[in-house]
């Protein structure tokens, strides 16, 4: 095995990852050659690096403070859910508010045509005002009135 | 560390939105994702912000998760993803070169001298801090968090061949990096 082949082993040899057959190449060249072995020598002081270094734990109140960032991480989506739906919201709105005004106007029209005169739209407010059935010297179906048909009658003969 | 055993009743509460298992969740691994952080990132504080990013991140993603894979698994990858994307704060005594390391390393000229835990992760974080980012990922998560070559696969998305590269490569530029400083 040459030195380039075994200096690409090196990290799996310390990791215990090589095949019987390799591993034993790489003992045999590395036994016998000085440079390999100096790697070797330094990839593994690493790993002693790595095992001695500090572990390090979570500073105090950090589980709390993620858990209190939750609840406002929470609010605030309802704040953001609400914020984009507002001008979803104002938008039904004016629609909404439109179509009351079209329904308002196109009623209010057929509301108008409704009557068959001015005239009688006065009279009828009027009547309606005082309760009155005025305007009718002789109402039908009254004495006068059954007066006032037969003389009529006769006066326009 | 190996993962914990009963991981899987406490991911299936998850998954049904369940917030106490998520409170649970956050106990049982602030210390592992703020010391991932932590290596990842070197600043106390910028571990301590991208990890609580990383857990309301996983709390959010609740629905992605399925709880027939490996919880810690999946909030590492949180993590990691995290980390590389954090935005570093400027911090005006932040080192850029090699200086930290020979200041650390000489500040005794005794070679019996035995550095403390905290010399020695200082030592060793700065000098992570010199690898791509990447490379540092599949270090740490294999020398800090001792993963399996498979696991690691599975933490950053990557093929099991591109997980031994990327060590290889790393403790490679490690090792120049702290020749004959320690």
């Amino acid at each position: 095995m040459k030195c380039s082949e075994v200096k690409e082993l090196i990290s799996r040899y310390v990791d215990d990852d090589l095949g019987p057959d390799e591993r034993e190449a790489f003992t045999l060249h590395v036994r016998d050659c000085a440079g390999c072995r100096t790697e070797l020598g330094e990839i593994q002081a690493l790993d002693t690096l790595f095992a001695s270094a500090e572990r390090f734990t979570a500073p105090p109140g950090f589980a709390t403070r993620v858990l209190a960032h939750l609840g406002e991480q929470q609010r605030s989506t309802f704040w953001s859910f609400l914020a984009f739906h507002r001008t979803l919201f104002r938008a039904a709105e004016l629609v909404l508010a439109l179509v009351v005004f079209v329904i308002g106007v196109v009623s209010g029209n057929v509301l108008m045509t409704g009557r068959t005169s001015e005239k009688q739209m006065v009279l009828a407010n009027v009547q309606t005002s005082f309760s009155l059935d005025l305007f009718q010297a002789t109402p039908p179906g009254s004495v006068g009135g059954a007066y006032v048909s037969l003389v009529g009658a006769a006066d326009e003969r | 560390m190996r993962p914990f055993a009963d991981d899987a009743e406490l991911a299936r509460r998850f998954t049904q939105g369940d917030i106490s298992a998520f409170a649970e969740l956050v106990r049982k691994y602030q210390d592992r994702i703020y010391n991932l952080c932590r290596y990842m990132l070197q600043d106390s504080d910028d571990a301590r912000d991208a990890a609580q990013e990383a857990l309301l991140k996983a709390y959010g993603k609740i629905k992605e998760f399925r709880a027939d894979a490996a919880l810690y698994s999946w909030l590492y990858r949180i993590a990691v993803n995290t980390c590389l994307d954090y935005k570093k704060k400027a911090r005006p005594d932040q080192l850029e070169d090699e200086s930290l390391l020979s200041d650390v390393a000489s500040s005794d000229p005794s070679p019996e001298r035995l550095y403390q835990s905290k010399e020695l992760s200082d030592i060793l974080q700065t000098a992570l801090q010199k690898l791509p980012e990447e490379m540092r990922a599949a270090l740490v998560l294999r020398k800090i968090e001792e993963l399996s070559y498979e696991e690691i696969a599975e933490v950053l998305h990557i093929s099991v061949g591109t997980v031994k590269s990327r060590i290889s490569r790393a403790r490679d530029d490690l090792r120049r990096l702290l020749r004959g400083k320690f």
